[in-house]
């Protein structure tokens, strides 16, 4: 093909260009919401929306890398589920506060490595060993608690969910923290240029000296650990940890994924879009609630989304290739 | 023959997301003629065809079937107008019956049932006037694929096509086939079926062709009688240099020696290898397909477990149980096939071109960008990389500069070893000696350079010396010049 | 921009379908508006707790907003309706927990915005709204340890006093199933001849309440009774009965008096159920916020009586 000096610029601006149209789909989504209700847009209103979307959201950030690489992660719900009941007995054992979130990172980046072993070592398709690790994870945590729910923590556990900091609660700040450094991380570092090498051509990645194996089993480890994280904040947000939490979370978080942009085939993806995805699905639920749409309807709005937000980016992807 | 124009396409440009594909290009088909597209890959033929065949919209341009103008929606548009194409890949359902597929979707039907006596009858009458002996009942999993490639043909035939669009029919077939199909093509053009035929193949253009138009950078530069012109003319339209020689082996100085294996066995066949190789020297591998010479490439660079054997560089014996740990001890491989292990498609020039040595770019974990661009930039400018950009994806670039990326991929690492896996391969003769000599400044600069191919005038022309291999080990040595095509195959063949 | 005008159109369709949803009550202009929470939306329950809202709300001429999670174990979803609800300055906001803890913190987030709160159906746990402070206007719902007494000692009746029963359980850690749970087995004390031989978890559902029962029927085939913490696993069991050719055999006893169970009775392929009244629980529950809203007292707890439902109580014509 001919190259022709369009430049960079043009480049540029067809690499964001996909989030900049998930961003104004957010945006358009607010519009009328602002139109329909008095209430959607209020301070108290969106901090509330943002409060509610940082589980997925931190969620979703370990599922982007998972799927940059081309692989998948069907564990992370039920990894949340399994960390927040093991540090929930932590606390009840009166383990310094510090300690116990420190073991619910343990714990999911610990199943999280589990996966990735059995990728990597084991050979296990993605689907296979995630799937095979949701209903273990599961199962351990319902051992672990006889199948109650873990409830009751001290004030100072309980502040990482009524906390605020410069005015907004605490879940938000490390949400947005978490993004600032995975995004961080995905441009700048070197785990991030070998995360998309990987799942852009993991052969290629292999023969240009690429340690696969590594890396792989590291960003399983990174969305166990995020899990790990999710699982605090929602224990602190409940007051309770419970062995059935987080059923579903895989599929909410695949979604803000797909949505942001990311691509299942792996090679591509950004943070930034996964953020809008989580944004939109937490937006377009509160708002339904708000505007006292039944449950069953928003199932239905929710699942179109998804499949438009999906149908646009191939289009977008076949317009541009 | 008659000359008046079937089919004619006017001022096609096709603009792509950063790169001008076609630009202004008039083709123009006779009823009856066999029509050569010739050019460098990049050059736009294929865009062309896709844009006729309806797989490609243009962005400007007209196109006429009869005189009549038409706009082409989609390839079953193509075909409802008698345009046919045959790809490189079949399009074939492999557990069908031949007739199954001919009539794939239009199925003879009766009452709700497939009429397949019907199917086979008339399968069978086309199959018979493309002078072709197969039973329409046989499974198409089960033919040759020079057989498979009939069937395709039939199958546009039995879509009453005026238009068949030929993309590099001979690939895959041996002599004899050609043969076969060039005999098929003369029964379609005696029919009056036009045939638009894309190749590289010098010598098959002035076995089969009636006319030839050259492509080159999106451009046509001109249209010929095949009976006017010649292969010199024509390589120089494509490529715009004159070409005198293929192979512009320049001998470097032969320095000291980097590599030296000893005994190299592994479970992946290979037998007892040893061999040293010195600065400044390209060391050409021949032998046949499985004879060992991949599996030797893929042991040396830590792909697959050496079983007995030791590998020494620079006169240190080294163990290489990685790519990475190969990388580090100064070699490159360019493997045989670019797109599925060379370069990681969907990223960038840039970030391709650094991924061996993102180490090197690295501080503290965080990849120094304007460092990257710094040395990707160099690389780009020095090899002539055609590309909009360094943040250009690599899967937009053409064959030739996809392959240029690569052998920077190893400068940048500072390789001084390069493994080069079918250099050519699939691509045009303008980029290939481009290639040549890149590989000659590269020996120049003392790098050593391991070339296996399985084109003979390519190893005979450009090695310094030549190892055949055959079954796992190393079956002769020969000097430069000491080497003809006929003793290397004696040698691979074991005779 | 593509997306964004079909993320718009999207949005205009779920208006549309609110706006004939709410077109009615809208009529009303200045009406208070009272929110119910449900547990979930797609049980027969939580169905006729609806109506009985509803029905509440239209005579107490005040504009109800019913929402549920998709699923009636999510309790974060539920937390999130609250959230949502309490934006929208909903003035009373009556609640079916779906953890009796992990409420709480829910209703903390009301009480600071100074909605008061009703709790139906199931009880929220005491020690975790002491320790956060938290305060509920009232209670109401049945007594489901009574509940479970009155099927216990149905069922040793039933059965003579003697013979072995296996009990499905709902969710653990369920106030609303422990409870049951618990009376059930109070009463069967009292008859030492009768021995619970299996115990499970069915986690409310029809399909596991199958499921599960099948497998009791593997390692105890000679089990007489069965007590499910609710109908639809009773219902679960019924069916795994019928797999079994053991219909008439077994005496399935359930919890709610779903329509559905009242007809397996008739059939004679169940045996009792607990009635609870959940229509009047949503009535109840309207109502009481209506009147806290116009600042009356109301007491902390209603309970709504239980009745055992039989083949008897059934053809005397009684509901």
């Amino acid at each position: 093909m001919r190259a022709r000096g369009i430049g960079q610029s043009s480049n540029f601006f067809s690499h964001y260009a996909r989030q900049l149209g998930t961003l104004s789909g957010l945006l358009g989504l607010c519009v009328v919401l602002w139109a329909a209700t008095p209430f959607f847009l209020t301070v108290s209103n969106l901090l509330n929306v943002a409060e509610q979307a940082a589980i997925i959201a931190i969620v979703a950030v370990g599922m982007t890398f998972v799927i940059i690489t081309g692989g998948i992660d069907l564990s992370v719900g039920s990894v949340l589920a399994f960390a927040g009941v093991v540090m929930a007995e932590a606390l009840h054992r009166d383990v310094p506060v510090p300690l116990a979130l420190a073991v619910a990172l343990g714990t999911g980046l610990f199943c999280g490595l589990v996966n990735g072993a059995l990728i990597t070592l084991g050979r296990l398709p993605p689907f296979i060993a995630t799937l095979g690790m949701m209903s273990v994870a599961r199962g351990t945590a319902l051992m672990f608690t006889e199948g109650r729910p873990v409830s009751g923590f001290s004030g100072g556990f309980r502040s990482l969910a009524t906390g605020e900091v410069l005015g907004l609660p605490i879940s938000v700040v490390i949400m947005v923290g978490v993004y600032v450094l995975a995004h961080v991380v995905l441009t700048r570092t070197k785990l991030g240029r070998y995360t998309y090498a990987i799942g852009g051509n993991e052969e290629a990645a292999l023969l240009s000296g690429v340690n696969v194996k590594l890396y792989k089993a590291a960003v399983y480890g990174i969305s166990g650990m995020l899990s790990g994280l999710a699982a605090v904040l929602l224990t602190a947000r409940l007051n309770s940890a419970q062995p059935i939490a987080g059923m579903m979370y895989e599929l909410d978080a695949i979604a803000a994924t797909v949505i942001g942009g990311t691509s299942l085939l792996g090679g591509e993806g950004t943070v930034v879009g996964t953020l809008i995805g989580a944004l939109i699905m937490a937006v377009l639920r509160n708002g339904l609630n708000i505007l006292g749409v039944s449950s069953f309807v928003q199932q239905v709005v929710i699942g179109s989304v998804i499949i438009t937000a999906v149908l646009i980016d191939m289009w977008l992807k076949r317009r541009a290739g | 023959m008659t000359d008046a124009p079937v089919l004619e396409m006017r001022e096609i440009r096709k603009t792509f997301p950063g790169v001008l594909a076609l630009d202004g290009v008039d083709f123009e088909l006779r009823r009856g003629e066999v029509h050569i597209l010739l050019g460098e890959n990049g050059a736009g033929k294929s865009t062309l065809m896709k844009i006729l065949s309806g797989a490609y919209q243009k962005s400007a341009g007209r196109v006429t079937l009869d005189g009549n103008e038409i706009e082409v929606k989609n390839p079953a548009h193509a075909q409802s107008l008698g345009i046919a194409t045959i790809y490189q890949e079949f399009n074939l359902v492999p557990h069908l019956s031949v007739g199954e597929n001919i009539f794939l979707g239009r199925e003879p039907v009766r009452l709700g049932f497939i009429e397949r006596r019907e199917v086979n009858r008339r399968a069978s009458e086309i199959l018979h006037g493309l002078g072709l002996d197969l039973d329409p009942r046989r499974p198409v999993k089960g033919l040759r694929v020079a057989e498979q490639q009939m069937v395709e043909v039939a199958k546009a035939l039995s879509l009453d096509a005026r238009v068949l669009i030929m993309d590099e029919p001979t690939a895959a077939l041996t002599e004899h086939e050609i043969k076969e199909l060039f005999e098929a093509i003369r029964g379609l053009k005696a029919k009056g079926v036009s045939v638009v035929y894309i190749s590289h193949r010098m010598e098959e253009l002035f076995e089969i062709g009636d006319r030839v138009t050259v492509l080159r950078d999106g451009r046509s530069t001109g249209t010929f009688d095949v009976r006017e012109t010649n292969k010199f003319e024509l390589i120089r339209l494509m490529v715009n240099r004159d070409l005198t020689e293929l192979f512009p082996k320049e001998h470097a100085a032969r320095g000291a020696e980097v590599l030296r294996v000893e005994g190299l066995t592994t479970r992946g066949g290979l037998r007892d290898v040893s061999f040293s190789l010195h600065q400044g020297e390209v060391l050409g591998i021949a032998g046949l397909l499985g004879a060992g010479r991949t599996e030797l490439a893929r042991a040396i660079f830590g792909l697959d477990k050496v079983e007995r054997g030791m590998v020494s560089i620079n006169g240190q014996v080294k163990r290489i149980g990685s790519p990475r740990a190969a990388i580090n001890s100064g070699l490159g491989f360019l493997t045989e096939d670019r797109k599925a292990q060379g370069l990681v498609l969907p990223l960038s020039v840039k970030d391709n071109l650094c991924l061996p040595s993102v180490d090197k770019f690295t501080r503290l974990g965080f990849v120094d960008a304007k460092r990257e661009r710094q040395a990707a930039d160099r690389y780009v400018k020095e090899l002539r990389i055609r590309t909009p950009g360094l943040e250009q994806k690599v899967v937009y670039l053409s064959g030739g500069n996809q392959q240029k990326v690569v052998l920077s991929k190893w400068l940048c690492s500072e390789a001084e070893i390069f493994i080069f896996d079918e250099p050519t391969r699939g691509v045009d003769v303008g980029a290939k000696a481009e290639i040549y000599q890149l590989m000659n400044r590269l020996a120049a600069a003392g790098v050593a350079i391991i070339m296996i191919s399985s084109e003979l005038p390519e190893i005979l022309g450009m090695s310094d010396r030549i190892l055949v291999m055959r079954a796992g080990t190393i079956a002769c040595e020969f000097g430069a010049g000491e080497a003809t095509q006929e003793k290397i195959l004696e040698c691979a063949l074991g005779e | 921009m593509k997306k964004g005008l079909v993320l718009l159109l999207l949005a205009a369709l779920s208006l549309s379908l609110t706006n004939c949803q709410r077109g009615g009550e809208q009529a009303g202009g200045g009406r208070q508006r009272i929110a119910l929470v449900m547990k979930t939306a797609n049980n027969p329950f939580f169905i006729e707790m609806q109506k009985g809202a509803e029905e509440a709300a239209k005579r107490l001429n005040v504009e109800l907003v019913v929402q549920a999670a998709e699923r009636e174990v999510d309790v974060e979803k539920q937390m999130q309706i609250v959230e949502n609800l309490i934006q929208t300055h909903v003035a009373a906001l009556c609640v079916t927990p779906s953890g009796s803890r992990e409420i709480v913190p829910a209703i903390d987030k009301a009480n600071k915005a100074n909605i008061p709160v009703v709790i139906v159906d199931t009880r929220v746990d005491a020690k975790a709204l002491a320790d956060s402070g938290g305060r509920v206007a009232t209670f109401i719902g049945s007594d489901n340890y009574e509940g479970g007494k009155v099927a216990g000692e149905f069922l040793a009746k039933h059965l003579n006093g003697k013979g072995k029963v296996a009990v499905l359980e709902g969710i653990p850690g369920h106030e609303t199933g422990d409870s049951r749970l618990r009376g059930f087995r109070d009463a069967l004390k009292a008859t030492p001849g009768i021995e619970i031989v299996a115990s499970q978890t069915a986690n409310w559902e029809r399909d596991q309440g199958f499921n599960v029962f099948q497998n009791i029927l593997q390692s105890h085939p000679d089990v007489s009774a069965v007590f499910a913490c609710s109908d639809l696993m009773a219902l679960g069991a019924v069916e795994a009965i019928a797999a079994a050719k053991k219909t008439g055999q077994i005496a399935v006893v359930g919890f709610d008096a779903l329509a559905e169970a009242r007809d397996a009775i008739k059939q004679g392929s169940m045996v009792a159920t607990v009635a609870q009244s959940p229509d009047r629980m949503g009535a109840m529950a309207v109502e009481n916020a209506v009147k806290l809203l116009k600042g009356e007292q109301v007491q902390p707890e209603f309970v709504v009586p239980i009745k055992l439902v039989t083949k008897e109580t059934l053809s005397e014509g009684g509901k």
